[in-house]
C-alpha cells in the first residue's frame, strides 16, 4: 500500500489492513482505538509534539524511514516513556500496544533482511585499511593512518556501514596513503642499508644540557657526586669526550622545556635500531648525592626530531617501558625510527617543574623531595646500532611486488612479466577471489603505462595503486549466498583482528568450511589466542569505552594538584582496561564483571592510586581485592571515571547518564531544549546534590533524570581520577591543605562536604555507597549482556542490531542465562548467528 | 607607499589543449578557475572571501591589552587605542583558548591545530586550519595557501603555524624575496614536466577506478549501490581536482611591475622584516596567487633587536617576556608591543583602501591576530589575545567569555571557516562556533 496523507480514521485503518497484510491474527482490533485514546491527543496534525503526527504517519513498514518512526514508536512505548505520565496507561493496555506493533515491524524487517542483508557493504574504516596494507606489504611499521580522515562514529562504533562514507578527500588520501606504502615496501639498492654503531658514555649521554627544572631535574656526577653543576651546556666548540667514570642522572619527566638524546645519535634511515645501555635507579640526597635506589623507576625511549626543547610534530613512545633497578645493569631493546629521528629518554612518573606560576623569578622550582630522597635514573653508557636487517634482501616487502625480480626489476618480456605479476599481487591482496573481468582494466592501465615508456616497476606500481584504492580493496560485503565463504572469513577477522584474514582463514573459506560451526567456533578460538587479538582489544574499547579520549580532560591543577603533569598514570589507566577487558573475553569471566569483579589488574603506580598495597614494577599484575575495596570491575576503574568526568569535577548527572549508556547500554533520552547544564561550585559552597535537587523536585526532570542520576551519586566517592575521597576538595571553604605540586608550584585547596553517595534508583531500590550500587546493577546481569551482545554485533557487522534481530538477541541470551552469561560465550553465540553470518544462515529461533 | 601594479597574462587557457597534454579524456565539468584570475578585471565577479592569520608567538602584555567592558560599548585597552580609528572594522575577543594545548613555546605549533598535550606520551600534531579549509575548497588560485614567517631560516623546520593531516611541519617561508620570486617569477621548464607526468598517472589511475566500479556497479543489490555511488562521486571529483592542478601547472604567472623586495638579513631589524612580509601578504592577495596565508611572527627566537624609536632592547625578546615585573623589560616590552599593533593597524587601512568589486578588498578578508600565550611571563596558555578584523562580519566589539573556563577558540575557527565557504561545523575541539559575528 501506498503512503499517502490520511486522516486519523483512515491511519488506524491504515495500520490495520497493513497489519493484517502481514500478520492478520496478530493486531487485535482494541490496540487502534488504543493509540486513538493514548497518543493522538499530542501526536496530531496540529501540536505535532515531538515533531510526530500520526495522523499523516503512514504504516508503511515497506519505508525505511516511516519503519524507523515506527520503532521509535514501539520503543518509547515499551520502556514506558510514552506516554509521558506512566501511569496514564495501564500495563495490560501497553502490553496490548506494543504487541500489536511488534509482530508485523520485526516481521516486515525479517523479510528486508532476507531480501538485502541486514546492512550495506561497508568500507574499511583507517585502521583497518592501515592493517591491512601492514600485514599485505610486511610493513608492521606502516604509518599512514594519520593522513586518512577520521571516520564517523555512531552508536560508539566506527565501523558502521552507513557512517563510513567516501569522499573526494578519502580517496585522495587513499590515493596518497597508498603511494607511501608502495614506495615504503620497495627497495632500490643492492644491498641492505648500511648498518652504524655508536657508543655514548658520561656527557656525550645528552646533546644538549639543559637546566630543565632546576639543576635538581638533571646533572652529571661522577662516584655518585655531581660535578660542573655551574654550567648550562657544554662550553662552546667543546666536544663532551667520552669518559666512563662519569653518569647523566636525571631526576624528571618530560614537560617544556625538555630535549634530551644522546649526542649525535640519528637515524640516518628508517627502521628498527638495537639499543643497549648500562642503568641504575637511584635516589638523590641533599647537594647532588646519589644513593643506591630502593625501587625500579620506568622508562621510555621516545622518537622524535632532535629539533629543541619544543615539539611539533610527533613523539611516538617506542621499545616499550622498561623498569630501571637499583643495581647496575644492562639493559636491550629494539626501537623503531623514522630517518632523521633519534631517541629521547623519558622517565614516567616522576616531577615536571614548569616556570614559576608568578612569574617573578623566570625560573623553576623542584618539588620537594620525598623521605629518603627523590628518585630518578643514572645512566652510564649507551649504544645504539642499526638499522637491523631483514632476514633476506631484497625484504618480504619487495617480493611481494616484484617477486624474483630482483631490486632491478628487470624482464626480458615485460609485458608478459607484467601480466602475471600484476594477477599475483591481486591474488595476495584481494580478500576473495577476483574474477577476471574484474583484473582487466588494472591489466590495461598497466599495459598502457608500460606502452608510454615507464619502467616495469612504474607500471606495476601504477596497477597496485589503483587496486588498492579500488572498490575491490575498500569495501567488505555483506555474507548473502551461502556459497560464499570469503565474507564470513572477512567479517571474523576484521572483527577479532582489525585486518585481512590470514593464511588459514582464506584456505577454510576456499573449502567451504566457514559455516560449519564446530570450525567456526575453533577459528575464533585461534583469533582470540592470537596477537592481532590485542588490537581488538584496543579498537574496541577506544570507541566503546571513548578510551582514546582519556587524555582529553586535565585534572584542574588547584584543587588536584597531586595528578599535575601525571602522564604515567593516565597510561597505566588506559593500559588496565585493555587488560581486564581482553581478560574477560579470554577468561570467558560473567557479563556482570563489568559492575564488579573480585581483582585488579594494577602496577606501582596503579595500586597506589587504588590504594591498595604496593606492587612493584611498571607491569600489570592481577592483585586480588580485599573485600572492602570499592574497586574491581569496570565500572570503578579510573579510566571509567576520568572519562566520565570533566577534570574539575564529578557530576552525578554526566557521569551517571556516560554509565547507563556505555556500560549499561540504556542511553538517556536527549536532554530537552533550552536548559543549561549545572555548573559545579568549586569554591566548595553548595553541594552538587543541592545543584541537582531541582531534578527530583520537578517532575518533568524527574522522568528521565530518575533513571541516571542515581547511578551517578553512588560514584560520587570517586573523584575526577577515581580516588576514593570522603569529601569534595573546594577552593574557599573547609580545612586548608597546602603544600607544593609536581611542577614545582604552590598548591592550597580544601576539604570541602562530606560526599554523600546514597540514593534510589528508578525502581525504587536503595543504595547508600557504590557497594550496593554493583549489588543492585549486577543483578540485571541479562541487560549487562545485551548490552554486550548489542556492542559486539555493530562492531563486527558494521550494522546495529536491528528490529528484525531483536528475537535473535534474545535467544542468544536465553541460551548464555544458565551459567550468568559468560562474555566469550555470548561472542561465539553471535558470531554463530544469523546475525553474524548473513541472511542465508538461520540456525536457530525461525 | 610604493603601490604595486598588477596585470596578468592576457589569455584563457585552451581546455582542449591542456587536456591533450594530459594524455586522458574526461568529462569537462565547469571549472572557475577558467575565468580570469584577477579580480581587478572588469567583469563582475563575486569576490573571493580569503583567510591571513598572524601569530605572534609571545603575545603582548596581558593588562596592556585586555579592553574592560563588553559588547559594542567596551572601553579600549591602552593597546587597542592604537586601533581607535579602525575600532568598528574588528572584533576583539577574550576568554578563548585551546583546552588542554599547554607546553609553554611549543604552543605556536598547535594554534591551528589545537592538538592538545605536546609532552604526553605518543603526541602527534594534526591538520591546521590554513590545510584544512584548502583540502575542503576548490583550487582557485596557484597557491592553496601560503605560510610564511619571519623568523631565522633555520627555525623554520622547528616551528610554523602549518601542518600537513598527519601532524607534519609545512615550513614557513622566510624571505620575502623568495615569496616574491614564486609569485611572479617563471618556475624552470622540468619543473612543471615533472607534475605534469604525476597528474597524468594519476590520471590513468582514476580511469581505471572508474571503469572498474562501474563493472562492480551492475553485481550489486541496491543498497551497496548507493555506497558505491559515493566511490564514483569522489572518483569524478578527485578528477575534477586533477584537472584543474594540471591547469595551474600550466598558467603563466601574472605580472607586477614592482620591483623584487631585498631579503633584510640584520636580524635586529624584525620590525622591518615583518612590515616587509606583511607587504607580501598584501601582494599575495592583490594578485590573486592564494587566499590562505599564515604568517607566524616569531617573536620567540627574536635576538637582541632594534626597537621602533632606535633603542636597542638590553636582551632577547624571550627574555625580555619573562620580565618577572621588571619595570625596564616592561617598558622595552610594550614599546616593542605598540609597534606590532600599529602595523596591524597600517594592515587593516591598507585591505580597507583597496576597493574590490565595489566593496573593499578588506570585506573580503578575514585578518586573524592573535597569539599562543595568554601571558608568556609565566607561559599562561589560556586567556589568548585574539582579534579578529574584516572578513565582512558585524565588528566594533568586545567578546568576552569566561577566564575562569574559556570557551575553545576552535568555535572561532568555525566560524571563520564558514564564512571562507567551507561546509563544516566541527574542527578540532571545538564545541560550536562564534557565529554572533556574523552580519545578519
Amino acid at each position: 500500500m501506498h503512503p499517502t496523507m490520511q486522516s486519523t480514521f483512515s491511519f488506524l485503518l491504515g495500520l490495520l489492513l497493513t497489519a493484517s497484510a502481514l500478520h492478520a491474527d496478530e493486531l487485535p482490533t482494541p490496540a487502534a482505538a488504543l493509540f486513538e485514546r493514548n497518543c493522538v491527543g499530542c501526536h496530531d496534525d496540529s501540536s505535532k509534539k515531538g515533531d510526530l503526527d500520526l495522523t499523516s504517519l503512514a504504516f508503511d513498514l515497506e519505508d525505511r524511514t516511516t519503519q524507523d518512526r515506527w520503532i521509535q514508536i514501539h520503543d518509547r512505548i515499551s520502556k514506558g516513556e510514552m506516554p509521558p505520565a506512566p501511569n496514564d496507561l495501564p500495563e495490560s493496555e501497553r502490553a496490548l500496544m506494543v504487541r500489536a506493533l511488534r509482530h508485523p515491524l520485526a516481521a516486515a524487517d525479517r523479510a528486508k533482511i532476507a531480501t538485502s542483508g541486514r546492512g550495506p557493504m561497508r568500507r574499511l574504516n583507517r585502521i583497518e585499511f592501515q592493517q591491512n596494507l601492514r600485514d599485505l606489504l610486511h610493513l608492521p611499521h606502516l604509518d599512514i593512518l594519520d593522513r586518512l580522515p577520521h571516520d564517523r562514529q555512531s552508536h560508539h562504533c566506527d565501523k558502521v556501514s552507513s557512517s563510513l562514507d567516501m569522499s573526494r578527500l578519502q580517496l585522495m588520501a587513499y590515493l596518497d596513503a597508498v603511494e607511501i606504502a608502495l614506495s615504503s615496501a620497495l627497495v632500490s639498492t643492492k644491498e641492505p642499508p648500511l648498518v652504524r654503531k655508536r657508543r655514548v658514555e658520561g656527557k656525550q649521554l645528552a646533546s644538549k644540557w639543559y637546566i630543565a627544572g632546576g639543576r635538581e631535574s638533571l646533572f652529571f656526577s661522577r662516584d655518585s657526586k655531581g660535578i660542573d653543576l655551574e654550567l648550562r651546556s657544554p662550553p662552546k666548540g667543546q666536544e663532551n669526550e667520552p669518559d666512563p667514570s662519569v653518569e647523566l642522572a636525571l631526576f624528571r619527566s618530560p614537560g617544556w622545556p625538555y630535549a634530551l638524546w644522546p649526542d649525535k645519535v640519528i637515524a640516518h634511515t628508517s627502521g628498527e635500531y638495537r639499543v643497549r645501555f648500562s642503568a641504575r635507579s637511584v635516589l638523590q640526597l641533599k647537594d647532588f648525592v646519589l644513593q643506591t635506589g630502593t625501587r625500579s623507576v620506568p622508562m621510555t625511549f621516545r622518537a622524535r626530531k632532535p629539533t629543541n626543547h619544543d615539539i611539533a610534530e610527533n613523539v611516538r613512545p617506542t621499545g616499550g617501558i622498561i623498569d630501571i633497578l637499583p643495581e647496575q645493569r644492562v639493559y636491550e631493546t629494539v626501537v623503531y625510527l623514522q630517518e632523521g629521528q633519534t631517541i629521547e629518554y623519558g622517565l614516567l612518573g616522576l616531577p615536571s617543574p614548569q616556570i614559576d606560576a608568578q612569574g617573578k623569578t623566570g625560573y623553576y622550582r623542584y618539588p620537594p623531595f620525598p623521605e629518603g630522597g627523590q628518585p630518578g635514573v643514572a645512566f652510564r653508557w649507551l649504544e645504539i646500532e642499526g638499522p637491523l636487517s631483514p632476514v633476506t634482501w631484497p625484504p618480504a616487502s619487495h617480493r611481494v611486488l616484484f617477486d624474483g625480480l630482483g631490486v632491478e626489476v628487470k624482464s626480458d618480456n615485460p609485458q608478459a612479466e607484467a601480466k602475471r605479476l600484476l594477477r599475483r599481487f591481486i591474488q595476495l591482496a584481494a580478500r576473495e577471489p577476483v574474477p577476471e573481468d574484474a583484473i582487466a582494466p588494472f591489466e590495461k592501465l598497466v599495459v598502457g603505462e608500460l606502452n608510454s615508456g615507464e619502467t616495469l616497476a612504474e607500471a606495476l606500481q601504477s596497477g597496485y595503486q589503483a587496486f588498492l584504492c579500488s572498490n575491490l580493496f575498500l569495501y567488505l560485503r555483506e555474507p548473502m549466498t551461502s556459497v560464499n565463504h570469503f565474507t564470513i572469513a572477512n567479517r571474523l577477522s576484521h572483527f577479532l583482528t582489525n585486518s585481512r584474514p590470514d593464511a588459514e582463514l582464506i584456505r577454510l573459506a576456499q573449502d567451504q568450511k566457514l559455516r560449519d560451526p564446530v570450525t567456526l567456533r575453533a577459528q575464533t578460538q585461534r583469533l582470540i589466542a592470537g596477537d592481532g587479538f590485542d588490537r581488538f582489544v584496543r579498537h574496541f574499547t577506544n570507541s566503546w569505552l571513548n578510551l582514546s579520549e582519556l587524555r582529553r580532560d586535565e585534572p584542574n591543577v588547584r584543587l588536584y594538584p597531586e595528578y599535575r603533569l601525571d602522564d604515567y598514570l593516565v597510561e597505566s589507566m588506559g593500559r588496565e582496561t585493555r587488560a581486564f577487558f581482553a581478560t574477560m573475553i579470554r577468561e570467558n569471566l560473567p557479563a556482570h564483571s563489568l559492575i564488579d569483579a573480585d581483582f585488579v589488574f594494577v602496577n606501582d603506580r596503579l595500586a597506589r592510586h587504588y590504594g591498595l598495597h604496593e606492587v612493584k614494577g611498571s607491569n600489570l599484575q592481577r592483585v586480588d581485592l580485599p573485600r572492602s575495596s570499592p574497586y574491581g570491575g569496570l565500572l570503578t576503574q579510573a579510566s571509567v571515571l576520568k572519562l566520565s568526568a570533566d577534570g574539575t569535577s564529578t557530576s552525578p548527572v554526566l557521569r551517571g547518564a556516560w554509565i547507563m549508556d556505555r556500560l549499561i547500554g540504556q542511553p538517556p533520552p536527549p536532554p530537552p531544549p533550552g536548559i543549561p547544564a549545572v555548573e559545579p561550585d568549586i569554591r566548595g559552597a553548595q553541594t552538587i546534590r543541592e545543584l541537582i535537587a531541582k531534578h527530583t523536585a520537578s517532575n518533568t526532570c524527574s522522568g528521565c533524570h530518575a533513571k541516571f542520576d542515581p547511578v551517578g551519586l553512588a560514584l560520587e566517592n570517586f573523584d575526577v581520577l577515581g580516588t576514593w575521597r570522603a569529601n569534595y576538595r573546594g577552593l574557599e571553604k573547609g580545612d586548608r591543605v597546602s603544600g607544593i605540586d609536581r611542577a614545582g608550584h604552590d598548591f592550597s585547596y580544601t576539604i570541602a562536604s562530606k560526599v554523600d553517595a546514597s540514593g534510589r534508583l528508578v525502581d525504587g531500590r536503595q543504595f547508600d555507597n557504590i557497594h550496593d550500587l554493583k549489588a543492585l546493577l549486577r543483578n540485571d546481569s541479562r541487560q549487562l549482556a545485551r548490552n554486550l551482545l548489542n556492542q559486539f554485533a555493530v562492531y563486527a557487522t558494521g550494522t546495529p542490531v536491528r528490529f528484525g534481530d531483536r528475537a535473535e538477541i534474545e535467544s542468544i541470551l536465553d541460551a548464555c542465562d544458565n551459567n550468568d552469561y559468560l562474555i566469550r560465550d555470548l561472542m561465539m553465540a553471535l558470531i554463530n548467528s544469523r546475525i553474524f553470518l548473513g541472511a542465508s544462515h538461520r540456525p536457530v529461533n525461525q | 607607499m610604493n603601490r604595486p601594479h598588477i596585470s596578468t597574462a592576457s589569455s584563457h587557457l585552451p581546455r582542449r589543449a591542456f587536456l591533450r597534454g594530459m594524455g586522458v579524456s574526461l568529462a569537462l565539468p565547469a571549472l572557475e578557475c577558467m575565468s580570469p584570475v584577477l579580480v581587478r578585471a572588469a567583469t563582475p565577479v563575486v569576490a573571493p572571501q580569503r583567510m591571513l592569520v598572524i601569530v605572534n608567538n609571545l603575545g603582548l602584555l596581558p593588562r596592556h591589552f585586555a579592553p574592560t567592558g563588553t559588547g559594542r560599548d567596551y572601553k579600549p585597552s591602552p593597546y587597542l587605542e592604537l586601533l581607535s580609528d579602525v575600532r568598528d572594522e574588528f572584533t576583539v575577543f577574550s576568554g578563548l583558548s585551546h583546552p588542554g594545548v599547554d607546553g609553554a613555546h611549543s604552543t605556536d605549533n598547535c594554534f591551528l591545530t589545537a592538538a592538545p598535550g605536546a609532552f604526553k606520551f605518543g603526541f602527534r600534531n594534526t591538520i591546521s586550519l590554513d590545510q584544512f579549509a584548502a583540502e575542503q575548497l576548490p583550487q582557485s588560485t596557484r597557491f592553496r595557501t601560503l605560510n610564511l614567517g619571519v623568523t631565522r631560516p633555520s627555525e623554520a623546520a622547528k616551528r610554523s603555524l602549518s601542518f600537513t593531516r598527519d601532524g607534519i611541519l609545512l615550513p614557513p617561508e622566510t624571505s620575502p624575496a623568495n615569496v616574491f620570486r614564486k609569485m611572479f617569477v617563471q618556475g624552470a621548464p622540468g619543473d612543471v614536466q615533472r607534475q605534469l607526468d604525476r597528474l597524468r598517472r594519476r590520471g590513468s589511475i582514476l580511469d581505471t577506478l572508474n571503469l572498474e566500479a562501474k563493472r562492480f556497479n551492475r553485481t550489486l543489490p541496491t543498497a551497496d549501490r548507493e555506497r558505491l555511488d559515493q566511490y564514483l562521486t569522489s572518483v569524478r571529483e578527485v578528477e575534477q581536482r586533477l584537472q584543474t592542478a594540471g591547469e595551474w601547472e600550466q598558467r603563466p604567472k601574472p605580472k607586477t611591475n614592482r620591483t623584487p623586495p631585498a631579503d633584510i638579513g640584520d636580524s635586529k631589524r624584525f620590525f622591518d622584516q615583518l612590515q616587509l612580509m606583511l607587504d607580501m601578504t598584501q601582494l599575495a592577495f592583490e594578485s590573486d596567487s592564494t587566499r590562505i596565508i599564515t604568517l607566524i611572527v616569531d617573536t620567540f627566537r627574536a635576538p637582541v633587536l632594534r626597537l621602533p624609536n632606535q633603542e636597542e632592547t638590553t636582551t632577547t625578546y624571550h627574555n625580555l617576556s619573562h620580565h618577572g615585573q621588571n619595570e625596564e623589560k616592561l617598558r622595552q616590552l610594550e614599546v616593542a608591543d605598540r609597534e606590532h599593533l600599529i602595523q596591524l593597524r597600517k594592515l587593516i587601512d591598507d585591505f580597507a583602501a583597496k576597493p574590490e568589486n565595489g566593496e573593499r578588498l578588506l570585506d573580503n578578508t578575514m585578518i586573524l591576530y592573535g597569539s599562543n600565550l595568554g601571558d608568556a611571563n609565566i607561559h599562561d596558555t589560556t586567556n589568548l589575545p585574539i582579534l579578529l578584523a574584516g572578513g565582512g562580519f558585524r565588528h566594533g566589539q568586545h567578546l568576552a567569555f569566561s577566564r575562569e573556563r574559556n570557551q575553545p577558540l576552535c568555535n572561532l575557527f568555525v566560524t571563520m571557516l564558514q564564512n571562507l565557504g567551507v561546509e563544516t561545523d566541527t574542527f578540532a575541539s571545538n564545541t560550536g562556533n562564534l557565529n554572533e559575528i556574523t552580519v545578519k
